[in-house]
């Protein structure tokens, strides 16, 4: 009896101890002030909607207070690079990854990789089918349906319209696409008279715009959030309006609210989404179980007076950016924090 | 007297080496430093990590290998990238759910498809006369245009025991670097015997160096050429299939294309082969490949910002170049 309370003791010190080396992690620290690093893996770089995505990542990780270090891979690539970004990842010995996933399945076995040696995996902005990773995306096919139904309602249920894609075979692009067929199919007098694939790329959006305007004949533009470059095109083109749909780009919703007969609306898409997925990881590494699948269905705020389009536009920012960055009740940052970009210890 | 001879032949003979194969040693010794570097910067570095670094500098450096052989003979293939989506591409495409004999099959026609295509290629540059980096600029739009066709969307798929071929395990990610080392080495030592003891090897640093000495001395300089282009087909090839077995499935982008080109050419700066031809060696290109791969994740441990990396790794090529412009120019003082 004696001898084995003499023994337990001991027994659970070296547990506790043990525990506490292994909770530690990288971070360093256990016990109380534990602390995460987080992992980041883009794939478009330059590209202004993720820019701010990473830079939400980083302002949610500060606001937190539990993580001492965010490692962002920022490198144009494709699967197979993409694939590189998280192996580097799981060797720099991080413990939760956040990613903006190249393709749906491709990434898979990877994922379940990290997850296996007891990584988070949180799949941002767009899906991907792995077992056992968190999914926070916006609703990419509600996007494309909200606003493609709001375009066919304005343009009266008839007419030739343009569908203006983001990158073929990307889980956004094909999901939007959905959504905009499924409107399509509500209104059997509208004809797509092209469909293009801007890359997302602002200046390949306005070469194809002006294609668009030159062969005439159009009542209204969808765009997949390359939409300021098209009414600038416009009007330097000096064409008269149609109907546009774009995102919540600073830009557009300027446009909107400044631009003389501009009709429009600008479907929600915030790359704020970036730091609900890493509120989400960050839930996940307390133990707090977080939902493994979080939707953001989009709103839409049209040109009319009654859409609060004030409420998304901020003069002082750049065209690409989104105002539309406090997501509740997931994101802990203040917006000012959004726009410094700052991550801890920067 | 004739032992002092003797001696000084052995010396002149290792010098001569050294001043030979100088580079392609300095970029090997620089890869196996960066490999020491980036293992101290991790917190655990093994068969994980050695894996990872292996399969997945693969496709950049076989392409390395590729443009090497054919800058080598005097040419440059700006469509190397797109042979490599090009054979990604179709070989994803008829791949999807074969088992691994009949992928084994494809992968053998893919080569073959591809070393005959841009053994094509060589040849019309040889016969028209157009320059090689015109011919090839367009071939570079013509084969990513035909992957498109071919692969319209990311998709596809090939069997397991083929992504463990080149990956070494049938998921495309674990620890088991004997398979992606194994298919490192062997093309590599292959072309890389062939390019200095056989005939046809060695026309091509003849054809390469000056087109019209060799020409003169009985070399056939424009067969030389095509088979040049025709090896640089089967490796960019290669390049492709170890990307769909990495990924498990196939994908099609210019951008792809473009960037595993520009990519390649960097490669084959850093290990030593001259873009005027004749000077060179597939086994520098080859480290420089696994070098500049592996750049990337070590400059992420080091912490640096990503948005500098790039222009870190554009920095170390003009660096590296202008060492050697100095050494060369030192040498030829002393001379």
């Amino acid at each position: 009896m004696k001898a084995s309370t003499r023994l337990r003791t001991p027994a659970l010190l070296g547990v506790l101890i043990l525990v506490s080396i292994a909770c530690g992690g990288t971070g360093g620290g256990g016990g109380e002030g534990e602390t995460y690093t987080l992992g980041v893996s883009n794939t478009l770089v330059g590209n202004g909607w993720r820019e701010q995505m990473i830079c939400a990542i980083k302002a949610e990780a500060l606001a937190s207070g539990v993580v001492d270090e965010v490692v962002v891979v920022n490198e144009n690539a494709d699967t197979t690079g993409q694939i590189g970004h998280i192996e580097n990842l799981i060797s720099q010995g991080v413990d939760a990854i956040i990613i903006n996933p190249t393709d749906r399945e491709g990434l898979n076995s990877v994922i379940e990789e990290a997850i296996a040696q007891g990584i988070v995996v949180v799949a941002v902005d767009q899906a991907v089918t792995a077992e056992g990773a968190y999914v926070v995306t916006n609703d990419q096919e509600e996007y494309g349906y909200l606003g493609a139904k709001w375009l066919f309602e304005q343009i009266g249920g008839e007419g030739n319209v343009v569908e203006m894609r983001g990158i073929d075979g990307v889980p956004a692009d094909t999901d939007r696409h959905e959504g905009f067929m499924r409107a399509l199919e509500e209104f059997p007098g509208i004809n797509v008279s092209q469909e293009t694939f801007t890359g997302w790329d602002p200046t390949v959006g306005a070469q194809q715009a002006l294609d668009i305007i030159s062969a005439g004949d159009v009542d209204g533009i969808w765009t997949s959030g390359i939409d300021y470059t098209v009414v600038e095109q416009f009007q330097t083109a000096n064409a008269d309006l149609v109907p546009i749909v774009g995102a919540d780009n600073n830009g557009f919703i300027a446009q909107l609210l400044e631009v003389d007969g501009l009709e429009g609306a600008a479907v929600t898409n915030p790359p704020a989404i970036g730091g609900v997925g890493a509120a989400v990881a960050i839930a996940a590494l307390k133990g707090e179980n977080p939902d493994q699948v979080v939707t953001l269905t989009p709103e839409v705020f049209d040109h009319t007076e009654e859409s609060d389009l004030n409420s998304l536009y901020d003069p002082e920012q750049q065209v690409g950016w989104s105002t539309y960055v406090e997501i509740a009740p997931w994101t802990n940052y203040e917006a000012a924090q959004v726009s410094e970009c700052a991550g801890p210890g920067e | 007297m004739t032992v002092a001879t003797v001696e000084s032949g052995w010396a002149r003979s290792w010098r001569k080496n050294v001043r030979r194969h100088g580079w392609t040693l300095g970029v090997w010794l620089l890869l196996v430093g960066l490999m020491v570097a980036y293992a101290a910067l991790l917190p655990r570095f093994g068969a994980f990590q050695i894996t990872s670094i292996a399969k997945n500098s693969l496709p950049l450096v076989y392409l390395a290998i590729a443009q090497a052989v054919i800058v080598i003979a005097g040419g440059i293939d700006l469509a190397a990238g797109a042979i490599l989506v090009l054979a990604n591409a179709v070989a994803a495409r008829l791949m999807e759910g074969q088992t691994f004999p009949v992928t084994l099959a494809i992968a053998v026609l893919v080569i073959v498809m591809a070393t005959v295509l841009n053994g094509i290629v060589g040849w019309i540059i040889t016969v028209s006369r157009v320059p090689d980096i015109v011919v090839t600029l367009a071939t570079l739009f013509i084969f990513s245009g035909v992957a498109l066709l071919v692969l319209p969307s990311p998709g596809g798929g090939t069997s397991e025991g083929f992504r463990a071929l080149f990956t070494g395990s049938t998921s495309g990610t674990g620890s088991n670097f004997v398979p992606p080392l194994l298919s490192m080495a062997v093309p590599l030592a292959l072309v890389a015997w062939w390019m200095r003891r056989t005939e046809t090897g060695l026309s091509l640093y003849a054809t390469g160096s000056n087109r019209v000495a060799a020409y003169l001395s009985g070399v056939s300089t424009g067969r030389a050429k095509v088979v040049a282009y025709a090896i640089g087909g089967a490796f960019g090839a290669l390049g492709g299939l170890a990307a769909l077995a990495i990924t498990g499935s196939g994908e099609s982008r210019l951008a792809t294309a473009s960037g595993f080109t520009l990519r390649a050419v960097a490669a084959i700066v850093l290990g030593g082969v001259a873009l005027t031809g004749g000077i060179g060696s597939v086994v520098g290109a080859a480290a420089a490949g696994i070098v500049l791969f592996t750049l990337s994740p070590f400059l992420s441990a080091l912490g640096v910002d990503p948005n500098t990396a790039q222009m870190i790794q554009g920095v170390l090529i003009v660096v590296v170049m202008m060492i050697a412009g100095i050494v060369e120019l030192r040498r030829q003082r002393a001379l």
